[in-house]
Order: structure tokens, then C-alpha cells, then sequence
């Protein structure tokens, strides 16, 4: 890896190392003891020390500071999604019997159940968050051109993968609120032409949305969905190491720092912060359970989290006839821009002067998404609950 | 090229070829053991794709004195479903309306934009949708919003005192 790890930049040479020879072995210690004796043993094994030393030492190009600390913190509440939602799978049952049920025992008779779930529950909303503000510092810094494009496409997939995440996670409440964005959203699917009503079953697990559908969702979540963003986590970070981190954009004067301590310090301050109002929100805000999931309920407006909102809203602007213009067209431009913009922008410099059509064409989809989001927070209740007067009946046919 | 030091023996007769030829196999076997997990699994996920849970027998769901000339009801019902492993008692709704010329038409609360369950609203006499804003009239006809049709009529017919419906 030494020699991948030490190769330089095209047009960014980094400052190198001062020692010149990157992960060289630690050489034995000389001082006795079992301690020392151990750790020779595991060094001379695995370079384990050498590795983590070579990694501590990366020279960070001077300029660099809080905003290359969203890395760190998105790492760490990651771990956080990983750690809580092992924890909650031990107590949650995936079916249409017992979901919803498990889901209140979860909240209201295990111990620090809701905490654990609210933890589960606001850290995704922190981890979009974070995403998006680490996207934006990246898009404006053109960390994305060359040499970094992979790491920007790797980077792009792991914010699909986590749209994913929110998306099939949604579901396994089972409650209205889960099984309406469901219905909704998996029939997303069927406006795709000639595939999508087979496309829509596909993930549905059938016709409707029921029992296959949150088995199908459940095993997604919890084992193709982290095996994929593990992976691909993997790579971003093999990326970042390899290619280094991009700097400012215009050089800065000054000597570079090693990564450690300066720089973990800056992570470990930006993670204690937002771990501490992940931890505040999970305490002061319990999740909401709506009543169980009901195809044939009433009285229940179904909306999106937050950040769905601005698609939510973009279909009511759709025209008759054209929603596969909001729920494919758009969307699927949006993403193929994302995944295109290094080859997009020729543009050889950085600066965001040097390439305005990419800032304003960038500025406005933020404006859009942005005035979309905002408009569906601030109708948050776009009609009273319905007063319908009409009387219900049940009738049931013998099996 | 040589990798970790080691020197191929490509002087010897035929050892590029048989390097070659080797390599090859290699990549046949490799995808031969990837397809073998793959097909299967693909059409074991995919299977539930092509079941068809709705029934399509008549099913009563309301005694017909109950319903007005000129009135809309929501009338919950319960059919029994294969979901997947377990046999259920899934619940639907439907509205029906009663014409003033006595006829009687049956609506599925679906919007038909993305699925979500349409309100009616007896004093404007008008369904609405409350997902994207779509609105619909009496009878079902589109008034408003993104959808691309009105409401979805479900076969309906009147028998020994009672409103039948189909599921389509």
C-alpha cells in the first residue's frame, strides 16, 4: 500500500512527509517488559503501528480545518446507526402481526428503548444532515476534479445508498405513517414505462403492500444495505488516503500538520458537538408511533420526512399525466448530474470564479430543492382532518 | 512484468499459452460459481412479483337500504388474503354513491396519482386527495391536481338486498 499511498497528485502536490520513507517499520522498542515485548510481537505480525502511524502523520496542506471535519462526524454516527439498529433488531419482529407492537415495546417497556430508538431514529435525519452539508462544502471547494473524481462518484452512490436506508427503514414501524410513504413510494415504481408495474410488485413482494414487503425492506435494511455501505465507505476512505485531502482551494501559506493531533482534534470537537445534540434530541423528542398500519384508515394525512418533503412537493406541481416527469425524470436528472459533474465542469481550476456555470446551475437546483423543502415544513397541515359524515360498515366475506 | 519478484517461465514451450489458457478457465469458473448463486437467488427474490393476491369474486359489502339517493358512504371490508406466508383478513375501504336516478357506482379510494387514500368532503361533495392535492367530484370525475384520471370505478351490482362489489 506504501507505494500507492505515496504517489502524488497531478496537479496538487502535497507536502510530504518529513521523514521521506512513509510507513517504514516501527523499529523494536528498547525498553523491557511484557508490554513492549507484546506489541513487537503484534507489529512484527500485522505493521499494525506502522499503519496507524503512517495514517496519524498524513501532512494536512495548511488552510485545511472545520469544514473538512463532516467526514469524521458522518463516520461516527454511522457507527451510531449501526450500533443502535443492532440493538433494536434484537427486540423487533418484521411482521404485519407483530411489528407495530414490538415497535411500542420497544418504546414504552424496555428499558432506555425509547432513547435507543430515538438515538436510531433522529441520527439517520442528522446523517442526511451532515451528508448534504458535506456535499456542499465539496461542490464549492471543486474538491471533485481531478484526480478525485472516484471519490466523488463513491461518495455520491454512499448518499443513494443512504436515501435507501431512510427509505426501506421507514417501513418497519408499521405504522400509518410507514405504510402510507410506502405505498407511495413504491409506487414511484409503476410510472417507469413498460417495467413499472412489475417493478412496483418487485418491490412490494406482490400486489400490495404487506407481508413480504416489510420482510423484503427488513433484510434490505439490515444486511444488503450496510454490506454496501461498508464497502463503499471502504473505498472512499482507501481514496481519500490515496489521493490525499484536496486543501483550500487557493494555496495557503504556512507549514502543513500532521493529521494527529491537530486535525483529530477539530474531528473530535465537531463529533462530541454533534454526537451531544444527536444525544439532546434523542432525549427531549420521542419518535412518533402513529396507530397501526391500516389500508382501509381514515383521518390520516400521510407526509414525508423532511428530506422527502421536496420531492413530496415537486409531484403536486406535476402536471396530469406527467408524474413520471417528478417521480423519475427530475430525480433521475438530479442524480445523473451529481454523478456527471466531474466531467461536467471542464473547467481545470478549483476556484468558483473560474467555473460560475457550474456554481449557479449548482445554486439554483439548491434553490429549488431548498424553496421545495421549505414550502412543504411550512404546510405542514395542508387541509383539516376530514369531517366526513359517511358511515362506515363493515362487511367481511366467508373464507 | 514481473509481481513480487517472481519471473514467469516464458522461455519454456507453450507456458504463455498454457499461463493464458488457465487464466481463462479461471474467469469461466469463477462466473459459472457467481451465476450459480445468483440465478437462483434472483428468481427466488422475484418470484412474489408475479403472485396475484386480489380476488375477484363478488364480495357484499352493504345492505342497500342503507344508501341514499344522492349520498356517498365509506363502507369498510374485510377479504381474506394469501400475504405471503400467512393467511389474513385484510381490511379495504370503498365509497359508493348512490345516484339520483338510483344507481349506484363504487369507487376505489386510491388516488390514482401515487396510491394515496382520497377523502370525501360531503359538504363540497368533493374527494380529495391528501397527498398531492388531487380533487375529484361526486362522481369521481377528475377535478384538480396531478392525477392522470378520475377515481377508479370497481364493478358494482345490486342483488337480493345488497350492494355487491368486484376487486380489479
Amino acid at each position: 500500500m506504501a507505494h500507492l499511498i505515496e504517489k502524488t497528485v497531478e496537479r496538487e502536490p502535497t507536502p510530504s512527509r518529513s521523514d521521506g520513507q512513509p510507513m517504514e517499520p516501527v523499529s523494536p522498542r528498547q525498553e523491557a517488559g511484557w508490554i513492549g515485548r507484546l506489541r513487537d510481537w503484534i507489529e512484527e505480525r500485522t505493521g499494525i503501528f506502522a499503519f496507524a502511524k503512517h495514517h496519524l502523520d498524513e501532512p494536512m496542506p495548511p488552510g485545511v480545518g472545520w469544514w473538512q471535519t463532516l467526514g469524521n462526524l458522518l463516520l461516527t454516527l454511522l457507527i451510531f446507526q449501526f450500533i443502535t439498529g443492532f440493538a433494536l433488531a434484537m427486540f423487533y419482529a418484521p411482521t404485519p402481526d407483530h411489528a407495530h407492537e414490538s415497535v411500542r415495546y420497544i418504546m414504552e417497556e424496555v428499558p432506555l428503548g425509547a432513547f435507543i430508538r430515538g438515538l436510531h431514529h433522529w441520527g439517520s435525519s442528522f446523517i442526511i444532515l451532515v451528508v448534504i452539508l458535506h456535499i456542499l462544502r465539496v461542490f464549492f471547494w471543486g474538491s471533485y476534479k481531478k484526480p478525485r473524481e472516484l471519490t466523488w462518484l463513491v461518495g455520491v452512490a454512499i448518499f443513494q445508498v443512504m436515501m435507501a436506508f431512510a427509505f426501506t427503514g421507514y417501513l418497519l414501524i408499521w405504522d400509518q405513517k410507514a405504510y402510507w410513504a410506502t405505498v407511495v413510494g413504491t409506487r414511484f415504481a409503476s410510472t417507469v414505462p413498460v417495467i413499472g408495474d412489475w417493478l412496483m410488485h418487485f418491490l412490494r413482494g406482490g400486489e400490495e403492500v404487506g407481508a413480504l414487503t416489510l420482510t423484503r425492506f427488513y433484510a434490505i435494511h439490515i444486511m444488503l444495505l450496510p454490506v454496501v455501505l461498508v464497502l463503499l465507505t471502504a473505498a472512499h476512505l482507501y481514496l481519500v488516503r490515496r489521493l490525499h485531502i484536496a486543501g483550500p482551494v487557493v494555496p495557503q501559506k504556512g507549514k502543513p500538520q500532521p493529521f494527529y493531533p491537530y486535525q483529530l482534534f477539530r474531528d473530535a470537537v465537531v463529533v462530541m458537538v454533534g454526537v451531544g445534540a444527536l444525544v439532546t434530541c434523542a432525549l427531549l423528542f420521542k419518535p412518533a408511533l402513529y396507530p397501526v398500519a391500516d389500508p382501509s384508515g381514515t383521518n390520516f394525512t400521510p407526509r414525508p420526512e423532511w428530506y422527502f418533503l421536496g420531492l413530496y412537493e415537486l409531484l403536486k406541481l406535476m402536471p396530469p399525466k406527467l408524474e413520471i416527469l417528478g417521480t423519475v425524470v427530475i430525480p433521475g436528472l438530479v442524480a445523473l448530474g451529481m454523478i456527471l459533474l466531474p466531467w461536467l465542469d471542464r473547467s481545470p481550476s478549483r476556484h468558483p470564479a473560474r467555473r460560475m456555470w457550474v456554481i449557479e446551475a449548482g445554486l439554483i437546483v439548491i434553490f429549488l430543492i431548498g424553496t421545495l423543502t421549505l414550502k412543504g415544513i411550512l404546510s405542514e397541515h395542508p387541509m383539516p382532518p376530514a369531517t366526513s359524515s359517511a358511515v362506515s360498515s363493515t362487511a367481511s366475506l366467508p373464507q | 512484468m514481473s509481481n513480487n519478484g517472481f519471473e514467469h517461465n516464458d522461455d519454456q514451450p507453450n507456458a504463455v499459452l498454457r499461463r493464458r489458457v488457465l487464466g481463462w478457465l479461471v474467469g469461466v469458473i469463477n462466473l459459472a460459481v457467481l451465476g450459480g448463486i445468483v440465478a437462483p437467488v434472483l428468481g427466488f427474490i422475484s418470484s412474489p412479483a408475479n403472485w396475484r393476491q386480489r380476488r375477484k369474486e363478488w364480495i357484499p359489502v352493504l345492505d342497500e337500504s342503507r344508501l341514499r339517493p344522492g349520498e356517498t358512504l365509506s363502507v369498510n371490508y374485510q377479504v381474506p388474503i394469501q400475504d405471503g406466508y400467512t393467511n389474513a383478513q385484510r381490511k379495504y375501504s370503498v365509497y359508493l354513491y348512490r345516484r339520483l336516478d338510483g344507481s349506484v357506482v363504487a369507487f376505489d379510494p386510491s388516488c390514482p396519482h401515487l396510491g394515496c387514500r382520497v377523502e370525501f368532503r360531503e359538504r363540497k361533495q368533493r374527494y380529495i386527495c391528501p397527498c398531492h392535492g388531487g380533487v375529484f367530484d361526486a362522481d369521481g370525475n377528475l377535478v384538480s391536481g396531478p392525477p392522470p384520471t378520475g377515481l377508479t370505478k370497481l364493478p358494482v351490482r345490486v342483488d337480493a338486498g345488497k350492494i355487491w362489489i368486484r376487486r380489479v
